[in-house]
């Protein structure tokens, strides 16, 4: 058995080699070192927190935010063994094939390979994240039969598809990568998971074209001094999420002085996320109570845990140039008495029986438009240990807003052509959209990948262009995101790099 | 002979009752104080709730021009007219609510007379 090791143990100056440096705990480089487990090279995963959460730790990731209201850099992401799936909510759809599209309404969209590129993957890193057997919309509405009707809804542009969830014990939250596979990292024999291990610099050689080394530090202790260690690595996959991964190529800039991979200046650019707006539109069922998986998570006699949403068909996509989004219903409401005199005429004027109907609210999350100027940029501020921080410039425009309305207006003629229910629109002016806005904390597109290196950092292996032996895992490499959750596809994605790491490595 | 007689003379007081009842009340219909629009306004059941509703419609234009407009879109009945709409995607928002365009003019004209 291999073990964990914690950084802060070993003398400073302590060089370490290995084939394979994954940096980064987080799902990305769990699922990597485990589909690289009981091969034959030698891997080193390091990890800048430990097991359990740190504020110490944590606040490396403080930073500073402009523009759109956002939430603080430290408070979206965790920085320990797990990373970001210690706190997520464990909502799981696999991206829609639209969604891998170039649309040419939509600028800078497009990945360099359609789904059927991660169709092999999907079944693993659904098994990795424990969602369940494979259900989504491929048989959701026969596995949730008899639970309740859905909502008919006739031809149109939006139909009810299904996330399912990351498997929940009692009280405990989905699957955290950290906890539930640090006994498989441990077990691995080729496998050294090196704990408290901040990468501060990632080495060029002279020539730029391949990694020499790392630099990695640890926080210093009461008593105990940080210490200082390198690994010369055969190749190296950063692995440290959305924003991490920009924050150390741009950090790494001594031999590239614009940063690793930045040489036509897109690394940190084109970041998102999936912004959450809540309430903001009121469905009403004629027919009375919606069935429970709508509003809720529901376990279906299979074990999959699952819940109903809205989302616009590709066809409506690209004939009303429409982003991804996914509708959900929130609460129940009341409504007030324009409300009810809404659905009192309407209803009578239809030849509906409504006397039973119920109002809810709707929530959304949403797919932005690729945006070169959303983007991640160092600041002067150093960290603990002495890394530049980050400054995120945030930004939605009008028109990721004026997208989503259309889907949430077609909703509604559908429900009215299947005589089925209703729909206000609670959202009129930007300021109404951003009253009651969250965010998934899903980091995106800041090393986005493509075939030509002046589009993308990476290409579509995730090798970073220019240099032979640097790759990166994750969602950052996302060059459009789709509303869909991103950890299954990036765990799925990460999978493909694992393949194409086997033949890189041999 | 008088029994009938009695029977047949409770059954008219009766309708004579209930008549008055629809007529002068609004116990089994609503009534309203007549407009140069009743022909357009009685495809409303509720005209109450439909003004309550139209007086968020902004830009209905005056209620005779609402109204003419109205008997031609409404010529071959409420309920087809307004599914062809929504078919046809041709729905505005009342204060938010997504509904048929003639629905929304026609609890405008009530909520204007």
């Amino acid at each position: 058995m291999s073990a964990a090791i914690d950084a802060r143990t070993l003398p400073t100056g302590t060089a370490l080699s290995c084939d394979l440096a994954i940096i980064g705990g987080g799902p990305a480089g769990i699922a990597l070192a485990l589909a690289l487990a009981g091969r034959k090279w030698n891997i080193l995963l390091l990890e800048s927190g430990g097991m359990d959460f740190d504020s110490t730790v944590q606040h490396l990731y403080a930073g500073r935010e402009s523009g759109t209201r956002y939430a603080a850099l430290d408070a979206g992401r965790l920085r320990y063994l797990g990373g970001s799936t210690n706190h997520w909510g464990g909502w799981c759809r696999p991206m829609d094939e639209l969604d891998f599209a170039a649309q040419d309404w939509l600028p800078h969209s497009g990945w360099p390979f359609g789904r059927a590129a991660l169709e092999p993957y999907f079944a693993r890193a659904q098994a990795l994240v424990e969602a369940g057997p494979w259900i989504y919309d491929s048989k959701g509405d026969v596995e949730s039969a008899d639970k309740g009707a859905m909502l008919p809804l006739k031809d149109g542009g939006v139909y009810t598809s299904w996330f399912q969830f990351s498997k929940t014990r009692g009280d405990v939250l989905p699957t955290q990568f950290g906890h539930r596979y640090a006994d498989d990292l441990r077990r691995a024999a080729n496998l050294k998971l090196l704990l408290n291990a901040n990468v501060t610099a990632i080495r060029l050689a002279k020539n730029g074209t391949g990694v020499d080394r790392l630099d990695v530090a640890t926080l210093p202790r009461p008593g105990a001094p940080g210490k200082h260690l390198t690994v010369t690595p055969r190749h190296v996959v950063l692995a440290c999420g959305g924003m991490e991964n920009a924050r150390l190529l741009l950090a790494s800039n001594d031999v590239m002085t614009t940063g690793i991979g930045n040489q036509n200046d897109l690394v940190g650019r084109y970041f998102a996320d999936n912004p959450i707006p809540r309430d903001v539109a009121t469905l009403v069922s004629f027919a009375g109570p919606l069935a429970p998986f709508y509003g809720s998570n529901q376990v279906m006699d299979d074990g999959a845990i699952m819940r109903a949403t809205f989302a616009p068909k590709a066809v409506f996509r690209t004939a009303h140039h429409v982003t991804g989004s996914l509708s959900t219903v929130e609460q129940p409401v009341d409504l007030d008495q324009t409300g009810k005199a809404a659905v009192i005429t309407t209803a009578i004027a239809l030849g509906i029986d409504a006397s039973n109907a119920r109002a809810y609210s709707l929530g959304c999350g949403m797919e932005l438009a690729p945006d070169p100027d959303r983007r991640l940029t160092l600041t002067q501020d150093k960290d603990a240990l002495g890394m530049p921080r980050l400054k995120l410039a945030m930004h939605i425009a009008d028109a990721d807003f004026a997208r989503f309305r259309r889907t949430l207006v077609e909703l509604g003629r559908q429900l009215l052509v299947s005589r089925a229910g209703m729909l206000r629109i609670n959202c009129h002016s930007r300021a109404d959209w951003l009253a009651n806005m969250d965010w998934g904390h899903h980091h995106l597109g800041t090393t986005r990948m493509s075939a030509d290196p002046r589009t993308g950092v990476t290409d579509p292996d995730g090798k970073v262009h220019g240099v032979g032996n640097l790759h990166i895992a994750g969602s950052s490499l996302f060059p459009s995101y789709s509303a869909s959750n991103p950890t299954l596809n990036l765990v799925a994605l990460t999978l493909r790099l694992a393949d194409h790491l086997k033949t890189v490595l041999a | 002979m008088r029994r009938r007689s009695l029977l047949a003379g409770v059954a008219a007081a009766g309708a004579a009752v209930a008549a008055g009842l629809y007529r002068f009340t609004d116990l089994i219909v609503k009534h309203y104080p007549p407009t140069p629009y009743d022909d357009v306004l009685a495809r409303l059941v509720d005209r109450e709730e439909a003004a309550r509703l139209g007086a968020h419609v902004t830009d209905a234009g005056a209620p005779r021009l609402l109204a003419a407009r109205l008997r031609k879109t409404l010529a071959g009945g409420l309920r087809p007219a307004l599914e062809a709409e929504t078919r046809a995607g041709r729905l505005v928002e009342v204060d938010g609510w997504l509904l048929p365009q003639s629905l929304a003019l026609l609890a405008a004209l009530a909520a204007r007379t």
